[in-house]
């Protein structure tokens, strides 16, 4: 083994991380005030919440058995559900339109033409900037212009993640057998006749992975944006959070935490039947 | 269930692709979703604002109107500063926590059949609970619990990614081969040295490159933290968006977007480097 191996660019990466990481931790340490370990008094308080999370210290019936709360909460579970799938499937289709052109290989290395090229670079430049910014600002901003609610939410959700798709799927296109492709072409195939007999059936099992990757991430985070951009649980989380209804709040988290861990069983039951 | 190591498996070459069969079905499934979801959702009437164009123009003339000011500028570099230092922080917080439980979670551990059933489900019901409330809802409970504090930042972050990456590193530490482990078990070492002499270095490729790829995740979570009230990228988008100064915003997003990019290129760099 060479130095050059063992100095490989992994290892000084390494090095930096370890060295940025220590950085960071004296940084917030020395640059607030507040000790980071945690007291006696912090740990109790943490308790405590728990506990009233649980019902503890509520008047009445305690949320957690009330019938009337979880009825409540399931149907915003289930509109929360709702929007996750719309926002992934307009990501979905978006990425679907633009991830061919979006690839090198079919749009510069394979056409000659001006436009092509310029339409890889802009999409690319459209997935590295809608993926950069996380869908809660995207939230922020389109709360400007649309009215909050479910299409507005669905949008910042669906934007941040036709980047993500959007990228993947290209990705897949260029690292896909690029015999079929010049087969096809040589025996006088049109472009869209690859892309249909090609292109497309090769993509589509990565492509259907990655949407259902994609959907488990999203039903996590649309509860985060319809704190500010939706209705569903996440308006109902905050609304409970600033009134103090811990009862409620615990009632709505457990529902989230069930509506996640079905979306991903429904995800890998689809995904091993599509495989 | 790879969807989390997904940049690592290598794409299958020669894959006789009908679109009947399963992968049909799985779309058709897709679709209908969907649809139906699209037609039964409750849009709220959600519609334009009374200022929504104007918005939009508005919107629009930030991103040619850049503030490049000095002292802005100052404020951006700082903002991002601090934005890096918490992903730093919470991801090698995350990394410590998860090594350990990825070694219980990996079942490797475990002596007899019984005690590795129960201990794994036990785990990984316990990871799958915490990693499926999303990052901000840990800041916010933690900023209850422990005050609106950078510690609760870091633990927000730190608690989820832990709990993604026990999972993810758990999967890689039981899908290396199996005859170096049965070399070192023939030759009676215990199953704490066939982790550490086996699985961990036959392993390492992986879990060092998907610690990176999580790291360009972190980032973003990070930039959001100013939800809870923390300082950082967020925190100066959001405000910007408070006074509506939409030049001030753009000139965020290009450097979040530019770290990001540089975090990608990064990270891209390493996997080329490791796999190659």
């Amino acid at each position: 083994m060479t130095i050059r191996k063992v100095v490989g660019i992994p290892f000084i990466s390494l090095i930096f991380f370890i060295v940025m990481s220590l950085v960071s931790w004296s940084f917030l340490i020395t640059s607030s005030n507040v000790s980071v370990s945690l007291s006696a008094d912090a740990v109790y308080s943490s308790w405590d919440f728990v506990k009233r999370l649980l019902g503890a210290g509520s008047n009445g019936t305690p949320a957690l058995v009330s019938a009337d709360s979880w009825y409540r909460s399931l149907s915003l579970g289930l509109k929360t559900l709702k929007m996750s799938v719309i926002a992934a499937g307009f990501a979905s289709l978006l990425a679907f339109i633009t991830f061919v052109p979006a690839s090198r290989n079919i749009s510069v290395e394979g056409s000659s033409n001006f436009l092509s090229a310029g339409a890889f670079y802009l999409l690319r430049a459209t997935f590295t900037i809608s993926r950069s910014v996380p869908e809660l600002i995207w939230a922020m901003l389109i709360v400007f212009i649309l009215t909050p609610g479910t299409l507005a939410g669905a949008l910042a959700l669906a934007i941040h993640n036709y980047g993500i798709i959007g990228r993947l799927a290209a990705e897949v296109v260029e690292d896909m057998d690029q015999r079929p492709i010049r087969a096809l072409r040589s025996s006088g195939a049109s472009p869209l006749q690859i892309l249909f007999y090609c292109i497309i059936p090769q993509a589509m099992p990565r492509f259907l992975t990655y949407i259902l990757y994609r959907w488990e991430v999203v039903i996590r985070t649309t509860v985060v944006v319809g704190f500010i951009a939706a209705g569903g649980l996440g308006r109902d989380l905050r609304l409970n959070m600033s009134w103090f209804h811990y009862g409620e709040v615990g009632v709505l988290l457990v529902t989230y935490i069930l509506l996640v861990i079905m979306v991903d069983l429904i995800s890998t039951v689809l995904r091993r039947l599509s495989r | 269930m790879n969807f989390t190591a997904f940049k690592l498996v290598p794409i299958r070459r020669s894959d006789n692709s009908s679109f009947v069969g399963g992968r049909g079905v799985t779309s058709l499934i897709l679709c209908a979703i969907f649809l139906v979801s699209l037609v039964t959702v409750d849009w709220d009437a959600s519609v334009f604002h009374d200022g929504g164009i104007s918005s939009v123009i508005l919107i629009l003339q930030g991103m040619v109107e850049l503030d490049l000011s000095p002292e802005f500028l100052g404020i951006a570099i700082e903002a991002s500063w601090i934005t890096i230092t918490y992903a730093f922080a919470a991801i090698s917080l995350a990394v410590v926590i998860a090594v350990p439980l990825s070694f219980v979670a990996s079942g490797s551990l475990f002596e007899s059949v019984i005690s590795k059933i129960v201990g794994i489900s036990m785990i990984r019901v316990l990871l799958a609970v915490v990693r499926s409330i999303h990052e901000l809802i840990w800041a916010w409970l933690l900023a209850i619990a422990l005050g609106f504090t950078p510690t609760a930042g870091v633990m927000a972050l730190a608690i989820p990614y832990s709990a993604i990456l026990a999972r993810v590193f758990a999967d890689f530490l039981n899908d290396v081969p199996d005859s170096p482990l049965n070399a070192l078990r023939s030759s009676g070492a215990s199953p704490f040295q066939v982790l550490i002499y086996g699985r961990i270095p036959l392993a390492a490729k992986d879990i060092l490159s998907y610690a990176f790829y999580r790291f360009e995740c972190c980032l973003r979570s990070a930039a959001v933290l100013s939800f809870i009230g923390l300082q950082g990228i967020g925190y100066q988008i959001m405000v910007s968006l408070d006074d509506v100064n939409f030049g001030q915003v753009w000139t965020l997003l290009i450097f979040l977007v530019a770290m990001v990019v540089l975090i990608d290129h990064w990270g891209s760099q390493i996997r080329r480097n490791l796999f190659s």
